[in-house]
Order: C-alpha cells, then structure tokens, then sequence
C-alpha cells in the first residue's frame, strides 16, 4: 500500500470521528440535560434518539439561509467557516494512541507528529476567536456586537491562564512535541503530569477552567448569554451557517478535551502498562477525552453564569496570578531536582 | 436605617470550589433519579368519572337509537353555541328524533351544560380528550361519531347522578 494512502485513511479516519464526536455531543448535550432535570430528553428518532443529529443536520439545510440588511456580506459568510476550522486543524497533532500497522507500514496514530505541536495547537486554537469576532461585528447587530466583544475579551484573558499552565507541563516533559510529552507520562499513574506535586493538580485546575472560557461554555457562555444577549454573536445566523458555528463549537470542546488528557492525564497511556497494544490505549485515550466532555456538559447544567465583571477579575485577579506563581515554582522546583 | 452584617466568607468558602463539587456531585445524583416525564401518546394522562371531556351521545338499550328526543335544552343551554339540532318525528314511542345532531369540538369548552340540562340523559360528558384533524369541517362531530353505548359511559352516569342528587327534587328525576 502506497504512503499517500495510509496517509488519506488516518485523515479521513480521525476527522471522520472527530464529526462524529461533534455530532453526537449534540445529543448528549440534550440527553445530559434532559438526565440532570429528571427528563428523558430526546428519544423519538431512532432507537433512544441515537439518529436526532441526522434529523437536526437535514432540518438545518431546508432551512433559510438569512444575510442581514446591513451585513458585512463577505465577512458574514466567512465567520462560520472561521469559527469551525480552526479546532478541525488543530486535532491533527494528537496523539490518540501509538505504532499502528496499517497496510504494511508501521505509523502512529495522529495525522502529523509535529515537534513544536504544542505551539500548533495553541496558534491554531486561538485563532477560533476570528470567527466569533467577526461574526458578531459583521451581523449589524447590536446584540451580535457585544456577545463578539464580549468574548474576545474572555477569551483573550482565559488564553494566558492556559497558556501559562500549558508551559508548565511543557517545563515538566522537557519537550514541545504532544508524542513525546504523552510518552514521558508512561508508566505508573504517578507519573501523569496531574500528579507531578506540587504543580499538576493547580496547573490541572486552571488548565480545565481555562478550556470552558476558552470554547465559551458554561459558566462562561458571555457570547452567547441567551437572556441578555438573544443569541450572541450568532443571533442573526441561520441554517448551515448557524450549523456550523455549533460544530465549531463541539470540535473545540472535543480538542480541549483531548489536549487535557495528552497534558494531564498521559493521552492513552494505561498505567503501569507501557507497552499496552494500540487498540487498548485508544480506549483508554477516548474514555478519558469523553470523560473531559462529558464534564463541560455536567457543568453546564449545574452551575450558572458568572457576571461578565466577576469573570474578568477571576480571569486576570485570581487565575493570572495563579498561573504565573505556579510557572515559577515549577521552574525552581526543576532546578533544586525535585521532579528528578 | 438597618445595618445588616454580612458573614465574613472563610477562605475555603471564597475559593466556591468546595461548593462547585457539591453542586456538581448533586446534578450527578440526579441523573440516576427515576424520570418525571410522561411519554404521552403512550402512556395517556390517567382518566376517571369526574374528567369531563368531549360530550357524547348515549344510545338506547337496543344500541341502534339515540336517547335523545330533540328537545333542545342542551343547545340552549350550550354557552359557546357548539351544539345545533334538528330534529324531526319518528313512529317510535317518543315520536321526536334528531335528525342531525351536531357539536362544533372547536367551539366546545367542555364546561358540561348540555349533561346538566338533559333531562333524559341522552347526553354525557366522556373522558375522551384528544381531538385533532387536518380540517375544522372534519372536527364538527356527527351523530355517528358522537354515539357510544350507554355501557362506555356508566361511570360518569353514576358519579352524575351522585353529585346531582343534591339539587334534584324528586319530581324531577321521575
């Protein structure tokens, strides 16, 4: 079998899921909540609901595709797209499991092993906001304005907090590379970076309220704030276009997802099983990513939003701080051989 | 003027993260409590002789002849104007039938006027409920889909006579 091909079925195998994961989040989103308010949620299409996605997908494309008077025309259609490729390219460089031997040729099993895919994923991922930005200005609408302000702003100050607990894991494995820094988390449980004491579990914690800032979820949903916003940034979308600023939005929450199991939680690695076979260690990675979105749903209907006032003194007061403090101790730690 | 004190928070209180599990551990709960929802076509709200649906007509004890005589008390009666009757002679003993009987279901509001004015118990409210169609024509109902057997609506008839039974004089019910 020619590269080019192990190459093309690695691509389409893992986007494939990834719209899958994506598709099916809309479900559980409505199974979880419905569960959580003693409800039985969707359940008339197809067994247990499982073919509800379908459903919204066909219903989407009948529905009319509105442009406001007064739009932004060209920017206006571009948002979406903005908005749902970035997290598409950013799953390219995770590692969800180890060798694979597809048609002869022994790969790994991620679409690129970058060696800065660290970097990658972080300048990729923040190029998401574009599209929330760029759709909430260019709808001529005063509700789509300031949920897009509103979330540039969340989103610009969350993004340091990440960043920060990002680097010290990137401090702790000594590498940029997502591989390498999953293969550093072998071996017992202990060795996952949520328990390198005393920095994981703060870096940890940060890490997971950054990423609900960051893909604007509960309780940090001020883009969309349905009560005072109408719809946010998207209020004026419709159809497809509205579509996909929902997929967007899933597969970002599927790659911060994922990007906190490589960090924290050492990808598909089974503890004390280093050399667990490949197929194992992708279960292991994807319970462990569905246990992170099943999180952002469990939250989102437990707790309510913040004020935009007290989101923005926890994001710059409390987590920056936080962050920084926690940078330099593990960069001293490290010198006095503490990690060793 | 009140000056309330507020409860200076602990600092376990003021990092809300105690709190967060607790919350988060009570939603969890949750989804294993048994479900409140009702799966309606299916499971059909629970009905019993004192639900006052749509108005039926009862049949005679031979199940072929209304009990109705035309006397039109009940569309007198009827406050929204939802019944109209026409009623014609017949060889039969009470020599006066409906020849169209007719309710407007959407004008209907199942307030129970026309069971109360019937005095001779031709009329009954059922615990039929749903009511849906595709045209308004096809929900004026007819004698035919109006009629039931006088068995089908025993239990209202019962508990009608029951509650009735305070303000009838005897005179009247012979």
């Amino acid at each position: 079998m020619p590269l080019p091909l192990v190459w093309l079925i690695k691509v389409v195998l893992i986007y494939g899921g990834l719209i899958t994961v994506a598709a099916a989040m809309s479900l559980a989103e409505r199974k979880v909540s419905a569960w959580i308010q003693w409800r039985v949620g969707p359940n008339r299409v197809g067994p247990w609901g499982l073919l509800q996605p379908v459903a919204d997908g066909v219903k989407f494309i009948f529905k009319e595709e509105l442009v406001p008077e007064g739009a932004n025309q060209t920017l206006f259609r571009l948002a979406p797209i903005l908005s749902a490729v970035p997290p598409m390219l950013a799953v390219a460089v995770i590692p969800f499991a180890g060798e694979v031997s597809i048609g002869g040729h022994v790969t790994t099993l991620s679409i690129a092993d970058l060696d800065i895919s660290t970097l990658y994923v972080v300048a990729i991922g923040g190029l998401g906001i574009y599209g929330v930005i760029l759709g909430g200005w260019s709808s001529n609408s005063k509700y789509s304005l300031l949920g897009g302000l509103r979330a540039s702003a969340q989103m610009v100050s969350y993004e340091l907090s990440l960043l920060l607990s990002i680097l010290v894991v990137v401090v702790l494995s000594g590498t940029l590379d997502l591989r390498q820094i999953v293969n550093d988390q072998a071996g017992p449980i202990f060795a996952w970076n949520i328990f390198a004491l005393p920095v994981g579990p703060i870096a940890f914690l940060l890490f997971v309220i950054a990423t609900f800032a960051e893909t604007n979820r509960h309780p940090f949903d001020f883009a969309e704030c349905e009560p005072e916003l109408v719809g946010g940034f998207h209020t004026e979308y419709s159809s497809m276009k509205f579509a996909l600023f929902f997929l967007g939005e899933y597969c970002a929450m599927t790659v911060m997802a994922c990007l906190t199991t490589v960090f924290f939680l050492g990808g598909g690695n089974i503890p004390w099983w280093p050399d667990a076979p490949w197929l194992l260690e992708l279960t292991c990675f994807l319970s462990k990513m569905g246990f992170f979105l099943f999180l952002f749903l469990w939250v989102r209907w437990t707790l309510p939003r913040f004020r935009f006032d007290q989101l923005m003194a926890l994001g710059w007061k409390v987590m920056l701080p936080i962050a920084i403090a926690n940078v330099f101790v593990t960069g001293a730690l490290l010198s006095l051989g503490w990690f060793a | 003027m009140v000056i309330i004190k507020r409860k200076e928070l602990s600092f376990i209180e003021k990092l809300y993260l105690p709190q967060i599990f607790q919350a988060l551990s009570h939603s969890f709960r949750a989804m294993f409590q048994p479900r409140i929802t009702r799966q309606y076509p299916e499971e059909p709200l629970p009905t019993n002789e004192v639900t006052r649906g749509q108005p039926r007509l009862t049949l005679l004890e031979d199940g072929e002849h209304l009990a109705c005589v035309s006397c039109g008390l009940c569309e007198a009666a009827c406050p929204a104007y939802a019944i109209t009757i026409d009623g014609h002679e017949t060889e039969r003993f009470i020599e006066r039938e409906p020849e169209r009987f007719e309710i407007d279901m959407l004008r209907c509001i199942l307030c129970g006027f026309c069971e109360e004015a019937c005095p001779k118990d031709a009329i009954f409210m059922s615990d039929e409920l749903e009511l849906a169609d595709f045209s308004r024509a096809a929900l004026v109902y007819d004698i035919d889909k109006l009629k039931r057997p006088r068995e089908e609506l025993q239990g209202r008839i019962d508990y009608f006579y029951q509650v009735n039974d305070r303000w009838r004089t005897p005179s009247s019910t012979s």
